[in-house]
């Protein structure tokens, strides 16, 4: 797969990933990998993942993983 | 009657939620008559935690803290336990609720020696209701996080293998997983599930699961 493309997949998945993260009320709170002792609201994480930094690229991970063990069953089989 | 170690930072406001969630277990090993240290606060420094393992050589060890994948941390985030001194949890089954500690240093701790290392391989994620704010207790978003990790410590203190109490851990975080996606006692339970869901797949175990304390 081309560059460009890959760039593109991840773009798509980012952008899932934000959209996701803004049906939630703006108040909710996440210390995500307990991010140096704080919590962060909805907004704070959108950032994360819109500027492409570590704990960002690790929520996309996280979500994107999620969604997938969801649609294997994850909560149903056992 | 088996010795048991309790590191608790309390310095910031995540640790703050573990210290809370992590009071009732003290409480747990002291009534099954196990002898119980509890450092707290801000004894749980590295000079105090090594002392004890050294002296009481505890059978069982909770890490409350933040990591990675190099390093235990205590109060103020001070290094605890690093691969220059992970030999010293030889014999010991170690229980670290911090982050990524079990990516690269549980393994090297069990090959020094410890007999199990539990921990997580990835972020420890916690959420909490906004509506609850400063007052633990009453979070009811923090509880469906922090029980399954509480679970997984009593199992031990009850003398259930490793392998028990994980599986008892993972189950209920399955269920809070399935309750945060499927609820609607309120509006928000969906955003959380990925994140609980984080720490369902990153708690890993390494050494012999059929021990026990």
């Amino acid at each position: 797969m081309s560059k460009e493309k890959q760039n593109e997949i991840k773009e798509i998945k980012r952008e899932i990933v934000i959209e996701r993260l803004r049906q939630a009320p703006p108040s909710v709170k996440i210390s995500f990998g307990m991010s140096e002792g704080k919590f962060m609201d909805r907004d704070e994480l959108i950032e994360n993942v819109e500027k492409n930094t570590d704990i960002g690229n690790r929520i996309v991970n996280l979500q994107l993983e999620y969604l997938k063990a969801f649609k294997t069953g994850f909560l149903t089989n056992k | 009657m088996s010795c048991i170690l309790f590191s608790r930072p309390d310095h910031d406001s995540t640790l703050a939620y573990l210290y809370y969630y992590s009071k009732g277990l003290v409480d747990y090993s002291k009534n099954k008559k196990h002898k119980t240290l509890n450092r707290e606060k801000e004894h749980a420094n590295r000079k105090e935690i090594i002392n004890l393992i050294k002296k009481q050589n505890p059978n069982f060890i909770m890490f409350n803290g933040h990591g990675d994948p190099d390093i235990i941390a205590g109060h103020k985030n001070e290094i605890i336990i690093s691969k220059a001194n992970s030999e010293i949890l030889s014999n010991a089954l170690i229980y670290s609720l911090t982050c990524s500690s079990g990516q690269k240093l549980g393994k090297l701790i069990v090959t020094k020696g410890a007999i199990c290392f539990i921990g997580y391989n990835k972020d420890f994620n916690l959420g909490k209701d906004p509506n609850s704010e400063a007052s633990p207790r009453r979070d009811k978003i923090a509880k469906l996080f922090l029980e399954p990790s509480n679970i997984l410590v009593k199992s031990l203190i009850d003398g259930c293998s490793v392998k028990v109490a994980i599986e008892r851990a993972k189950e209920k975080m399955r269920e809070n997983i399935w309750y945060l996606s499927t609820t609607k006692d309120f509006l928000e339970a969906p955003f959380y599930a990925p994140f609980l869901f984080g720490n369902y797949i990153s708690l890993i175990s390494y050494g012999d699961v059929k021990a026990s304390i």
